[in-house]
């Protein structure tokens, strides 16, 4: 075996945790949340770093919160409450909106465990 | 040089031979936009490598749902609200030329699914406060009210139309597309996206989904909204070109005394449809399959299976009030359940 087989062996099984991760992990964790006010991207936050995101949108103030890879309204200046109602958004793909308001939210993932979601 | 040559030389050769594929840059790849249109939030998936034409076809498409939009809006001043006031004068009124299609497709669908989903019952949607753009009061209406709206039986087969003129032998008919204008208008934009050269496409329009050709070399995979709590309940790979529509309880609702008033109002009672909580169909065009999903929820517990019969349809699931999944045996085949633990399901066949 020359030293480049070598090196080449080494980066096989040094890739395979990453490559089962990738494509038979149980699930795509989202990386970021884009936030978006009538209907255009305003910022991309990291979902590893928890905050509370206040957002002005078209009727007052929604807040979003941050929190351990995962994302959700906690209050929103609606009278439904149907974006706090969606909970909590972790997985690439998943997003709530409140409409009222203008504002919605969206979890960006390297690769999205879901295209688009039914609701 | 000979390979593996031991100079630096032949290291970084090494190294960029590794990379070289990160450096593709004409690669497909993915282009998802979401908008807030059709008084919904859209979501516009291509698949594509050719970022111009992509950035143009999204534009018309966002430019179009604008338009159609406007055209058929039951609250908003609008061709449709004209109809409408025709309609209840016993007037005949002017159907747009974008209505007609439309029109002549919910009166087939409404025939089809025995009334069940009907278009006509704009005064009862009304009624219930589910015609405005603020969330509905939080009482329902007085049950006298009710009880008149159904008696008046406004329904599909009331209406002539005659070239552009549309006239109504019952003047209680007031039309709302609710229940199947974002499925037509995902259906007409896919066909706008095949004629602008993009054939590998999802349009998501607040939940009525078309999806056409693939991500990449594997199929688009398609998630399904919980109806009770945060996540997804299940997801489906499409296959080509079809549709997924569902219809649930959660989408606009007030609560009344514990009580859950949800938007799918059942034309025979004049109330919300009870038993299930989100029914979803696959279908290859998706005003059907919005039509549909409304008509089997309507149907309840007793009737879907009878009605999807009577409809043609072969893929659908159910989640009922007690949060038991019904499916048929062609949709269990390509459900995957995602809630850990899955929810208790049973299969049973269409008659």
């Amino acid at each position: 075996m020359t030293r480049a087989d070598r090196v080449v062996v080494i980066l096989a099984v040094a890739l395979l945790p990453f490559l089962y991760m990738t494509y038979w992990g149980p699930s795509q964790q989202g990386d970021a949340l884009r936030v978006m006010v009538n209907g255009k991207e305003t910022m991309t936050v990291s979902l590893h770093a928890d905050k509370h995101i206040t957002v002005h949108g078209s009727l007052g103030d929604s807040v979003i919160d941050v929190d351990q890879g995962k994302a959700r309204f906690i209050s929103s200046p609606c009278r439904g409450k149907q974006c706090v109602h969606t909970g909590w958004l972790g997985q690439g793909g998943e997003f709530a909106a409140c409409l009222p308001n203008r504002v919605s939210i969206a979890v960006i993932a390297e690769e999205q465990r879901y295209d688009s979601i039914v609701f | 040089m000979t390979f593996p040559d031991k100079t630096p030389r032949g290291w970084i050769l090494l190294l960029m031979l590794l990379f070289l594929n990160a450096c593709d840059i004409q690669q497909a790849q993915l282009h998802q936009q979401q908008f807030l249109l059709f008084g919904t939030l859209v979501d516009i998936s291509l698949w594509s490598d050719d970022k111009q034409k992509t950035e143009n076809a999204i534009a018309q498409i966002t430019t179009d749902l604008e338009k159609m939009h406007n055209e058929w809006h039951a609250w908003h001043d609008s061709p449709l609200t004209r109809l409408n006031k025709a309609l209840a004068a016993g007037q005949p009124g002017t159907v747009p030329p974008s209505m007609i299609p439309l029109l002549q497709k919910s009166i087939a669908l409404s025939n089809a699914s025995d009334g069940l989903f009907n278009p006509a019952i704009g005064r009862l949607i009304n009624l219930w406060g589910f015609q405005q753009d603020d969330a509905p009061s939080n009482t329902p209406p007085d049950a006298a009210r009710i009880q008149d709206l159904t008696t008046a039986q406004p329904k599909m087969q009331d209406l002539v139309l005659a070239h552009d003129q549309l006239t109504s032998r019952n003047p209680n008919v007031q039309l709302d597309f609710g229940a199947i204008a974002k499925g037509y208008a995902v259906d007409l934009a896919i066909e706008k996206l095949r004629a602008l050269g993009i054939h590998n496409a999802i349009i998501n329009a607040g939940g009525n989904l078309r999806a056409i050709g693939k991500h990449g070399d594997r199929p688009w995979r398609i998630g399904i909204r919980n109806p009770r709590g945060p996540g997804v309940l299940a997801s489906i790979e499409a296959r080509g070109d079809e549709s997924m529509l569902t219809s649930g309880d959660y989408e606009r609702f007030f609560e009344y005394q514990g009580k859950r008033y949800h938007h799918i109002i059942d034309p025979r009672t004049g109330y919300p449809a009870r038993g299930f909580t989100s029914v979803t169909v696959i279908y290859p065009d998706a005003a059907t399959a919005d039509a549909a999903s409304t008509a089997l929820f309507v149907a309840g517990p007793q009737h879907w299976r009878d009605i999807a019969k009577k409809m043609g349809l072969q893929y659908i699931m159910i989640v009922d009030d007690k949060g038991h999944v019904t499916m048929t045996p062609a949709m269990a085949e390509r459900v995957r359940f995602e809630l850990n633990p899955a929810p208790n399901f049973s299969i049973v066949a269409l008659p």
